[in-house]
């Protein structure tokens, strides 16, 4: 932690996760994607229990799971190729970050600046269907690992927990 | 009410088979559904895996009425409604774990296991009559549970055949699934529970639809296509609807059916992996069957999609307009690593509302029940592909496995076959006709 001022850490890794939030919300999907590195994991575990989540993506199942950053490529491109019925009608969503707290960052040793912040934060996204004219609601904890690269934070891993797994017909990226 | 056969015009002989669409719209018709089809066949329940240790219990429904399936102390399975003889809460609160008694919240009342009455609390002060110390106060068990081969099933009437009758040669396409691992299969820890705003029996139909999968999911296709070509850096394999060339489908009795597909790339199933240790267990036959894309229908709430990865789904229908979903996905018990986690990746792929595919289905579900606000339009046209090639019994292929079906259709997958939905409407004529014959009788007596 020597020489890492925590505030300063922290309000760096807020205006992040506010600006990944935004992206989602104004459907800058490439943006978004920019801010993941090509070998991040996104995870979202499925609930095995009222308590207890799936915690072994290679044997349990999750919603979702990628262990590279095609997979999110996909589903942007499965959602701009207008081929997919599910998301024809986009729901309008609005993310909120809360909560930000810095758990723990390391210096990658060799490399001038460099560091991994471990991040945790609460998130809502209330999102509205206009096709249905109905609002939805899911929310959850974000647990994030950010690397620094020269030209500033990437996400190297995000696990989803969504807390609200009664789900409606269709939730993608933009929804969580 | 109308005549239940007047929904539904069964004329295959002169070419015509359609459904009023009053069937997914009309909320009395719903009411008697529950009551003559849901509360009156037979119902899948779980697996028995779910339940495998002494006292281990989960909770569920059939149709709309709570139930407990629990595993006494001794080992033996029973289904019983999910309430307390004394004012009526839940008895079990939880979707599933270990008790060797469960105890009413409200009043204290307990019963084991096996659904028997324990103690009723300060029974001894209660001043209660003879009467009600002479009653019965165990749970109420369901009329009628049975299991074949791990898949649970119960009825809520005692008026049923018994669950192999009722299954008839169904239980061939449960085989290949349970036969898949040498210790049998499990169901991944991990499930998803989606609604959708629709009418149950479009996921009914859905599931068995050929036709709709150029259509619907065309951007799973693409992504797929563009795995294959190295546009997508996402190296998963998964199935190619593309290429499929060949199909068939199977009914039978009791509102079942079975469809299947050769998979020209067989190679892209996690089971590939242990395709030698098939092979010596159970032929090369069966294994080959295995390998075959199939979606199945156990006629009223479950079906089992083989195609990417091995999915077990269970409709419940909550309103004639909105329908709950529950999904395992399916594996061999002690799967390899290697080939587990292949499977979750396709099933995580392609399934749930999470996934690339289901949510084009459950989207076409709730624009279809939208649609039939159009309610001067009556009949449906979704019911004729393959009407002139369907053939009575079980043909070549279904006398080389050894099945009896009511209906069989092969050829080219082309075809894309919709008599394969026809099972499900005879099934619900039949047991919608009995029920209201039921009521009649009742109201006459």
């Amino acid at each position: 932690m020597s020489g890492i001022d925590p505030a300063r850490v922290l309000s760096e890794v807020s205006a992040f996760l506010h600006d990944e939030a935004l992206a989602l919300d104004e459907r800058r999907w490439s943006d978004w994607l920019d801010l993941f590195t090509v070998d991040c994991e996104y995870w979202v575990p499925a609930w095995k229990s009222e308590d207890e989540q799936t915690s072994n993506p290679g044997r349990e199942l999750s919603l979702i799971y990628y262990g590279a950053r095609a997979g999110l490529e996909d589903r942007v491109w499965r959602v701009e190729s207008r081929r997919s019925v599910a998301s024809a009608v986009l729901p309008r969503t609005q993310h909120l970050i809360s909560n930000v707290r810095v758990t723990g960052s390391r210096e990658i040793p060799g490399v001038s600046g460099a560091a991994e912040i471990d991040v945790r934060c609460e998130w809502t996204v209330h999102q509205y269907l206009p096709k249905e004219r109905a609002v939805e609601l899911f929310f959850g904890r974000y647990e994030v690992c950010l690397v620094r690269h020269p030209e500033g934070l990437r996400i190297a891993r995000k696990k989803i927990v969504l807390l609200n797994d009664y789900l409606p017909a269709r939730i993608d990226f933009y929804s969580l | 009410m109308k005549d239940p056969a007047e929904l539904v015009v069964d004329a295959v002989d002169r070419g015509i088979f359609t459904v009023d669409r009053a069937v997914f719209t009309d909320p009395a018709i719903f009411e008697l559904e529950m009551r003559h089809i849901f509360e009156h066949t037979w119902v899948y329940l779980g697996l028995a895996s779910q339940v495998a240790a002494p006292n281990d219990y989960f909770t569920t429904f059939i149709g709309r009425q709570p139930v407990i399936v629990m595993r006494d102390a001794t080992g033996r399975l029973g289904a019983f409604m999910n309430t307390c003889r004394h004012r009526g809460a839940l008895v079990c609160q939880r979707r599933q774990g270990n008790a060797r008694y469960h105890v009413c919240a409200y009043h204290g009342w307990a019963y084991g296991s096996d659904g028997r009455s324990k103690t009723i609390k300060d029974l001894d002060t209660g001043a209660y009559s003879e009467h009600f110390l002479a009653d019965d106060h165990d749970l109420v068990p369901v009329a009628r549970f049975g299991e074949y081969r791990g898949f649970l099933f119960a009825s809520l009437s005692a008026e049923v055949p018994s669950l192999e009758m009722h299954l008839g040669d169904m239980r061939f396409f449960l085989d290949l699934v349970v036969d898949q691992g040498p210790k049998g299969i499990e169901a991944v820890p991990g499930s998803s529970s989606y609604t959708f705003r629709a009418n149950w029996k479009l996921q009914l139909e859905n599931g068995m639809d050929a036709y709709h999968l150029t259509s619907t999911h065309p951007s799973f296709m693409n992504i797929v296509d563009r795995r294959n070509a190295g546009e997508s850096a996402n190296r998963l394999k998964s199935l190619d609807f593309a290429a499929y060339r060949e199909r068939g489908g199977f009914t039978f009795d009791h509102g079942h059916s079975a469809l299947f597909t050769p998979n020209p790339n067989p190679q892209v199933r996690p089971l590939f992996a242990s395709i030698d240790e098939l092979r010596s267990r159970v032929g090369e036959a069966r294994a080959r069957w295995m390998l075959n894309t199939r979606n199945i229908t156990v006629f009223p709430n479950l079906q089992i999609a083989e195609n990417a990865s091995l999915q077990l789904r269970v409709m419940r229908p909550l309103s004639h307009d909105l329908t709950e979903m529950t999904i395992h996905c399916l594996a061999p018990v002690d799967e390899a690593d290697a080939a587990r986690d292949f499977r979750l990746r396709q099933f995580e792929d392609f399934f749930n509302a999470s996934g690339l595919a289901t949510p084009d289905d459950t989207t076409c579900y709730e624009d279809c029940q939208s649609g039939y606000g159009a309610g001067i339009v009556r009949w449906q046209q979704g019911y004729s592909r393959g009407i002139m090639s369907v053939q009575p019994g079980s043909g070549p292929i279904g006398e080389s496995i050894g099945i009896e079906a009511r209906t069989h259709q092969m050829g080219a997958a082309k075809v894309q076959d919709e008599t394969i939905f026809h099972a499900g409407y005879r099934e619900w004529v039949r047991l919608m006709k009995a029920g209201l014959a039921r009521d009649a009788a009742g109201a006459t007596s």
